[in-house]
């Protein structure tokens, strides 16, 4: 370590294994999610039926990773309030620190690090909300994900009990309407396809939300060097000691 | 707006879309009581009018008993009911003519009744069709102007709340319905159907423009059509949506009223479980080819000859709840994806600008969010991150020229 400087523990272990699972899932679902929505390649011909199963394949991918997103949003979502090493939404509630802080880290962005007027030890308050954008996108694509699922479980019946497309019913059939106000559709009727359509828009917001992230992470690193881009492999950075 | 707030506010509380197939013996048995009992009492009514006798009708197109049995129990089947329910099935279809429809046409192409009346060689589903007691029906009647008027006015008098009423087509609702009148009197089609439906025992939407507003109401919707659905509050209705609606389900949902007395059991969109309980891809032939990932990749290709999947020239089985896949058209002779060209969801709501454009979803011209600006999904997706692109290039460049790193002492 350089002289002068602290080292800050930023991630937990957890944290760092969770995001990576995440960043990996979600390269996953979208190459998935792609060839679901427009198959982008095609299978061999001349092989038999039996030796390919491209789409089904696909669609077994997409939905495992969709599983392992469903179980680690539940944690995060646990974390958020209940974290032993910190609690984001203390960084969420719009008191006037944060507000402050929100708007001096914006201000950090766009004056190109001219100016910083806030502790960067610390999670900010701009990324914390910015994760929030991400994790409410995230909630919606599981929500809409399961909705476009059990479509397929129709009959009511499925292999671990009648229960799972019921609750997946009761869960998530308030997606047809509320994607049909987000497409802003002219059409009185909310149908599953608005579902589909709001799935699929949702999909480019959330790679337009990474390329911000990665870009915004390494400026950070350049510009600010205390090592930022480190927080997510050895889970700690290093700033300035006072 | 306001029938969206409705929709969210019906969120927590819609029904669940299962299918229940078989609700135990003791139900069945009570049921089969109920319609016993209700079908004894219908065959002391005498028929309405002078109507023909199906018996005879079916003899006069060749058709044996033992077809017409066949018949009834696989409607016995469609409609959920156990074999045990056939005769019953089989003596509703002989009292078809004891129930009095009137069918009104509003704003459509008149493909439903087309769909009856154009069919080579009519099957029984069109034959039990042709001899219910159709008081009124404007497309097919002889008579015009105020004759026909009084005539449908005799017919509301005459059944007063026991007529089943069949609509057929979109309400136009801009520029006060002006859009389009019936009749000598100049009617809007609002004013009519409201006027008509108030003593209707039960009304039936037939085809996706009487549903949810089909092509007459598809974008930019110029005469702001809808379905009856938004039109009449406070009555049952049933939805048999489908472009046009299949024949067997209009018999199926006409019949069960007989037998039962009562409206089938729908779903969130008021259409028959029977017939719409079931998506269309879980029952396609093709479906394998789907999941090996066949697909045809343009019409006439060597897929296309092999039969493969269909959903990349824009097949919507995958999203379309109906029974064509199981039952077909014509008495099973073939459906659309048999024949080589995808679904186009037309038992759903919205289907011409939803689901009708022959390419998967991705590739669809939709409308954007903002409205008025049309672009593909994929296109809008791709803006969005040149535009993160762009922004981000900047900021770097600015970055790399201007901006200030932080000194670090060596």
């Amino acid at each position: 370590m350089k002289a002068g400087y602290k080292q800050v523990k930023r991630m937990t272990t957890y944290m760092r294994l969770n995001h990576w699972v995440v960043a990996f899932s979600m390269i996953g679902a979208i190459v998935t999610g792609l060839y679901i929505g427009h198959p982008y390649y095609q299978s061999f011909i001349a092989d038999p039926a039996v030796g390919k199963y491209v789409m089904a394949w696909n669609r077994w991918v997409h939905f495992m990773i969709a599983i392992i997103f469903d179980v680690s949003s539940i944690v995060i979502a646990y974390m958020y309030f209940f974290s032993r090493f910190e609690k984001p939404y203390k960084k969420i509630i719009p008191n006037a620190q944060n507000i402050k802080e929100f708007v001096e880290v914006i201000i950090n962005l766009v004056t190109l690090n001219r100016r910083k007027n806030f502790d960067s030890t610390h999670a900010d308050s701009f990324n914390t909300v910015f994760f929030l954008v991400f994790h409410l996108m995230l909630a919606w694509m599981l929500l809409t994900g399961l909705q476009l699922y059990v479509h397929g479980l129709a009959s009511g019946l499925s292999s671990i009990g009648n229960w799972w497309p019921w609750m997946l019913h009761v869960a998530t059939d308030w997606t047809i309407p509320v994607s049909n106000m987000l497409i802003g559709s002219a059409s009185p009727t909310a149908c599953i396809m608005d579902v589909r359509i709001s799935h699929h828009i949702t999909m480019w917001w959330i790679i337009a939300w990474i390329m911000f992230h990665v870009y915004y992470q390494v400026w950070r690193t350049i510009f600010w060097k205390e090592g930022d881009i480190g927080i997510v492999v050895s889970g700690s950075k290093f700033v300035k000691e006072d | 707006m306001s029938d969206k707030i409705e929709g969210v506010k019906k969120l927590f509380t819609s029904k669940s879309a299962r299918v229940e197939t078989n609700k135990g013996d003791a139900y069945y048995e009570q049921l089969f009581k109920k319609c016993h009992e209700r079908i004894e009492s219908l065959k002391t009514n005498q028929p309405i009018n002078n109507r023909l006798d199906i018996g005879d009708v079916l003899e006069t197109h060749g058709i044996e008993r033992r077809d017409f049995l066949k018949w009834a129990s696989a409607v016995t089947g469609m409609l959920m009911l156990p074999s045990s329910f056939t005769p019953l099935v089989a003596d509703a279809a002989l009292l078809m003519n004891r129930a009095p429809v009137i069918w009104l046409e509003l704003s459509d192409c008149a493909g439903n009744s087309e769909a009856l009346l154009r069919s080579d060689g009519p099957k029984i589903d069109e034959i039990v069709l042709d001899v219910i007691s159709l008081e009124f029906h404007e497309t097919l009647q002889a008579t015009a102007g105020h004759q026909a008027e009084k005539q449908l006015e005799d017919a509301m008098e005459h059944f007063k709340d026991k007529y089943l009423l069949f609509v057929e087509g979109a309400i136009p609702m801009a520029n006060n319905g002006s859009f389009g009148t019936i009749g000598a009197s100049g009617e809007t089609m609002h004013d009519h159907l409201v006027r008509v439906s108030k003593h209707a025992a039960a009304i039936v939407a037939v085809g996706s423009c009487a549903t949810f507003g089909g092509v007459p109401a598809a974008s930019p919707n110029p005469t702001g059509a809808v379905g009856v659905m938004d039109v009449i509050k406070g009555k049952p209705l049933i939805n048999i949506p489908a472009c046009p609606a299949n024949p067997a389900n209009m018999v199926g949902v006409i019949i069960h009223y007989i037998l039962t007395g009562q409206v089938p059991e729908l779903d969130s969109l008021l259409r028959p479980k029977f017939a719409f309980g079931y998506r269309i891809h879980d029952n396609c032939e093709r479906r394998a080819h789907f999941d090996a990932g066949e697909f045809v990749e343009e019409w006439g290709d060597e897929g296309a000859k092999n039969n493969f999947c269909l959903y990349k020239v824009g097949c919507k089985g995958p999203m379309t709840f109906n029974n064509c896949s199981i039952i077909r058209y014509n008495e099973g002779v073939n459906w659309p994806v048999g024949v080589g060209r995808g679904c186009i969801g037309c038992s759903e709501p919205d289907f011409w600008d939803k689901y009708a454009y022959e390419r998967p979803m991705a590739d669809a011209n939709i409308k954007a969010p903002t409205g008025g600006v049309e672009k593909t999904v994929d296109e809008f997706g791709l803006g969005l991150l040149t535009a993160a692109g762009i922004g981000i290039g900047i900021h770097a460049a600015a970055s790399m020229a201007a901006g200030k790193k932080e000194e670090v002492g060596e």
